[in-house]
């Protein structure tokens, strides 16, 4: 016989009849979120360059990969592949739901002939055994053994009642199946609904199957109209953040307008960065409510992974619970997350690569230090003194035992001359102010001078601001860049080649918006250009190298590839296990360059993981990764290992 | 209340010795100027004790036009009122007398903070020759003032200790530098107001500066010597080191 809607249930449109108060409660949760969310602030839209198809808002490509598929999911295999089970298990037992009320409503003939057989039977038994099989798994891992993330700082709570929800509903849908196949005879197709008939052993209970019918219909609506007050919100709310996050990689954190503070007339002053929810946009407030409590953000945090008072899953949970608790005025915010929390974030954006739906973890930090920093003049000590040589000296290097110049000390240099030299050497703070990484300029400069690239630097080095930025002052990062902007357009510069990947992301992020539009290349970049046209030959060695991914050159701005070809053709190239977009931060980002560490060493963390890949030398990219990294080795090596790969490129060059 | 914190622009004070150079027996004029180290300070204190006991606070300073732009940091720190004597004299005499005028001009000062030293090429004569001067009292080397029905209550630090001092009446203190006196960062709000305030300038006087001559000024060489120790037991190696460089008198 086939398929029957309400077969064996009297008054059947009663469940009909209760979805309809149940999905006014459904909708009234959505609208109580948007509530919320909505007293953020505007978002204000600053344009970085991407070629992302985009509608109105809606980034087309996130929201099918991250927000739909949730391709991020995977990058853990089993809980990817539970979750994935459970999604698509539900996505199709809930087609399959609306099929049947589509039966009821208007006779469309889903129980007839191969459909019924291979989707309503064969694939609702499949998709509701991978869903039993995905949420159990799920539970069991949440009960019995969580991973570090899912537990801290906290686990989330209503998770457990929802995944049981579920197990609940599957197993009695499965139950219903068999008793109605016990009853009617086998169903072609459905081959869970088929064994468990057979496991009741040919027992026919039409008053179970009716209780049972009822318990289902109760429990699967009372679980859609819960889901808006539960964690499952992220159902609706995932596909939206994701679509909505701009598709480039990093915090991408604009610049601040403060011509408001320079207008006599201005009545009321901004507050600067933020110490309340209101202070954050609408799309922070959707992140915080977006967050799933994974913690998988916690576990790649370099700050988290080392004992620092730093969770970002901490950060945003205390966001969100302050959103639940409609907090949205109180200004104890900062201080219930911690500025000692607060100042160990080094910027890495480890978080945002890892996060299944696109949260934004550093940015809400960022603009938390801003506040701390521009409002309340809170900074760490150390921190505080590079922040104050930077208002004095326009460098961050206090205490430093170089000059200005000494970095160029015996070199005969060209000076940018306008019309004459095509790119600026820009040499940057950390690699003027440093002894160590000064041998970087001087490598670079026998490399350009080699290859015959026409190029200059400034009289005097100088700092791109991007420190002041990194530790919260906008305000001093606007006015060192915008002198700089000043002084470039006055030179007539137009194209620069950084050795710091800091320096490179600032004149590429930050300028633009102050009217700085250079086309600038990092020195990564350039050197394998260079070796790529022939114009710099090299003596490949047999060595061993592991590549550090400095976070601003590779999880910033995309650039993997081109160290790697560098370094390839200086010896064999090795990879620690976190490389690439999953790299580990040296621990100096963030302005934590001048920090205090509590806890492990984040650079010391990081020199072991390149030193157990047995790599005769370590290669990186930046100046600052390079300090760390040089620092972070003294606990386990006697030799230098770090250099700079302008450094060994120039120790390699054919003739050099 | 009154207070006056004196604060003097400088040239960088950490240039390092390499590059350090003089012309006309003065720091080379490339490098960076800004408010003398000690003189942040005092001007710290300053604000702290302007908080407690909501005093006024005005920041005076001796030097050039040029170092309004520079002085207004002390304005956003939470100073109120900003005047400038025009000179440029670095004798001590001098710069004090043209001080004692400007602090008596304002009139009703009850108290006058000064970095322990600056303004005189780090002698830290100033404040004692002031404080003779107005006929205050002078105390060197300042860590910590509280006022206490009406009497100043303070702490200066000497090589050897601590010690508690004090007196009733009009005072010069120069101020030396405690974490409980580290400069605060300015709030972006009042960096913008301090540049909206208006400066009073006034002209200084050239006093004789005939008392004594400079017959010249020279810098330090550098010289480096190297010297390893064993680092087997770290206790081991800072007692060392601590031993070695009480032995070459470092210490
Ligand atoms: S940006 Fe890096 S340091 Fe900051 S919270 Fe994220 S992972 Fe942690
Ligand atoms: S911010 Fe993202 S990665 Fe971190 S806990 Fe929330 S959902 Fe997970």
């Amino acid at each position: 016989m086939g398929r029957v809607p309400y077969w064996n249930i009297s008054y059947g449109i009663g469940i009909d009849l209760l979805a309809v108060p149940l999905i006014i409660i459904f909708l009234y949760g959505l609208y109580g979120h948007w509530k919320r969310i909505k007293q953020g602030k505007a978002r204000l839209t600053f344009s970085l360059r991407n070629s992302s198809l985009k509608i109105g808002p809606v980034y087309i490509g996130a929201l099918f990969t991250k927000g739909i598929l949730g391709s991020r999911i995977y990058k853990k295999l089993f809980t990817g592949v539970a979750h994935g089970f459970l999604f698509w298990g539900m996505f199709l037992l809930s087609i399959g739901t609306a099929l049947v009320f589509l039966n009821v409503l208007f006779g469309l003939p889903v129980f007839k002939g191969a459909f019924n057989r291979w989707f309503m039977s064969f694939a609702l038994d499949a998709g509701g055994l991978a869903a039993l099989s995905g949420t159990l798994f799920l539970l069991i891992r949440r009960l019995a053994f969580p991973p570090e993330g899912l537990v801290a700082p906290k686990a989330r709570p209503g998770f457990v009642l929802m995944e049981v929800a579920i197990t609940v509903i599957i197993l009695t849908g499965f139950l219903l199946e068999a008793l109605r196949i016990a009853h009617n005879g086998f169903d072609e197709g459905a081959f869970v609904g088929n064994w468990v008939a057979g496991l009741l052993g040919g027992g026919d209970s039409l008053s179970l199957h009716q209780i049972v019918w009822w318990g289902h219909g109760f429990v699967a609506l009372a679980f859609i109209a819960y889901i808006p007050y539960s964690p499952l919100i992220h159902l609706v709310l995932a596909p939206i953040n994701t679509s909505l996050a701009i598709p480039v990689p990093g915090p991408k954190m604009g610049v601040l307008d403060f011509s408001a503070f320079e207008d006599e007339e201005a009545e009321e002053l901004p507050s600067l960065g933020v110490c309340k929810l209101t202070d954050f946009s609408r799309k922070r407030l959707l992140d915080f409510s977006s967050c799933l409590w994974c913690g998988r953000c916690h576990e790649v945090c370099p700050a988290a992974q080392t004992g620092k008072s730093l969770s970002p899953k901490g950060v945003i949970v205390t966001l969100s619970e302050y959103m639940n608790k409609d907090k949205f005025q109180d200004d104890s915010l900062l201080d219930e997350i911690s500025a000692n929390a607060i100042y160990s974030c080094t910027t890495c954006a480890a978080c945002m690569e890892v996060c299944p739906v696109s949260v934004n973890q550093p940015k809400a930090i960022m603009r938390m230090r801003q506040h701390l920093l521009m409002e309340r003049s809170e900074i760490p000590d150390i921190m505080g003194q590079a922040h104050k040589s930077l208002e004095a000296r326009q460098h961050p290097f206090f205490g430093t035992g170089s000059g200005p110049n000494d970095w160029r000390k015996d070199m005969d240099i060209p000076s940018f001359e306008e019309g004459k030299t095509e790119y600026l050497l820009w040499i940057g703070c950390a690699i003027t102010y440093e002894e160590r990484t000064q041998k970087i300029a001087r490598s670079m400069v026998n490399i350009l001078q080699k290859a015959g690239v026409s190029f200059g630097v400034l009289e005097e080095s100088r700092c791109t601001g991007d420190p002041a930025k990194q530790m919260g002052n906008e305000f001093l990062f606007s006015e060192i860049a915008q002198q700089n902007i000043e002084e470039f357009t006055s030179l007539g510069i137009k194209k620069i080649i950084t050795m710091c990947p800091h320096c490179y992301n600032s004149f590429t992020r930050h300028y633009p918006p102050l009217g700085g539009l250079f086309k600038v290349v990092p020195h990564s970049v350039f050197i394998n250009s260079l070796i790529k046209s022939g114009r710099l030959e090299l003596r490949n060695g047999e060595q061993t190298i592991c590549y550090h991914d400095p976070c601003y050159l590779g999880r910033r701005n995309n650039i993997f590839a081109e160290p790697r070809n560098v370094v390839a053709s200086l010896g064999r190239l090795i990879e620690m296990p976190r490389n690439r977009e999953n790299s580990f931060c040296c621990g100096g980002g963030g302005g934590n360059y001048w920090a205090e560490e509590e806890g492990t060493r984040i650079n010391q963390a990081r020199a072991k993981e390149a030193l157990d890949t047995g790599a005769v030398k370590i290669a990186t990219a930046c100046p600052f990764c390079l300090l760390m990294l040089t620092d972070g080795l003294k606990k386990y090596a006697d030799v230098e290992k770090a250099y700079d790969i302008a450094e060994l490129v120039n120790n390699q060059l054919k003739d050099g | 209340m009154h207070i006056v914190v004196l604060a003097k622009v400088v040239p960088d004070y950490e240039v390092p010795s390499v590059d350090f150079e003089l012309v006309s027996n003065r720091a080379h004029p490339r490098y960076t100027r800004m408010i003398g180290l000690y003189d942040e300070n005092a001007i710290e204190m300053g604000v702290q004790l302007k908080e407690k006991h909501a005093a006024s606070l005005t920041i005076m300073s001796y030097g050039r036009k040029e170092d309004i732009q520079i002085l207004r940091k002390s304005i956003a720190m939470g100073g109120e009122k900003l005047v400038l004597i025009q000179g440029t004299s670095d004798d001590p005499f001098v710069i004090a007398d043209n001080l004692k005028t400007a602090i008596e001009q304002l009139g009703g000062v009850d108290l006058v903070l000064a970095g322990r030293q600056s303004a005189d090429m780090d002698r830290g004569i100033v404040p004692g020759v002031l404080g003779e001067m107005l006929g205050s009292r002078f105390i060197p080397q300042v860590s910590a003032v509280e006022n206490e029905d009406g009497a100043w209550k303070v702490s200066q630090v000497t090589e050897t200790g601590l010690r508690e001092l004090e007196f009733v009446g009009n005072g010069v203190l120069s101020i030396t530098s405690v974490p409980e006196n580290v400069p605060r960062i300015p709030a972006v709000r009042a960096i913008f107001a301090a540049k909206k305030k208006s400066v009073q300038t006034m002209s200084g006087r050239d006093g004789d500066e005939s008392w004594m001559s400079e017959v010249s000024v020279e810098i330090p060489k550098m010289e480096s010597t190297c010297e390893f120790l064993p680092v087997e037991d770290m206790n081991e190696t800072a007692m060392t080191l601590l031993k070695r460089l009480k032995e070459e008198r470092y210490l």
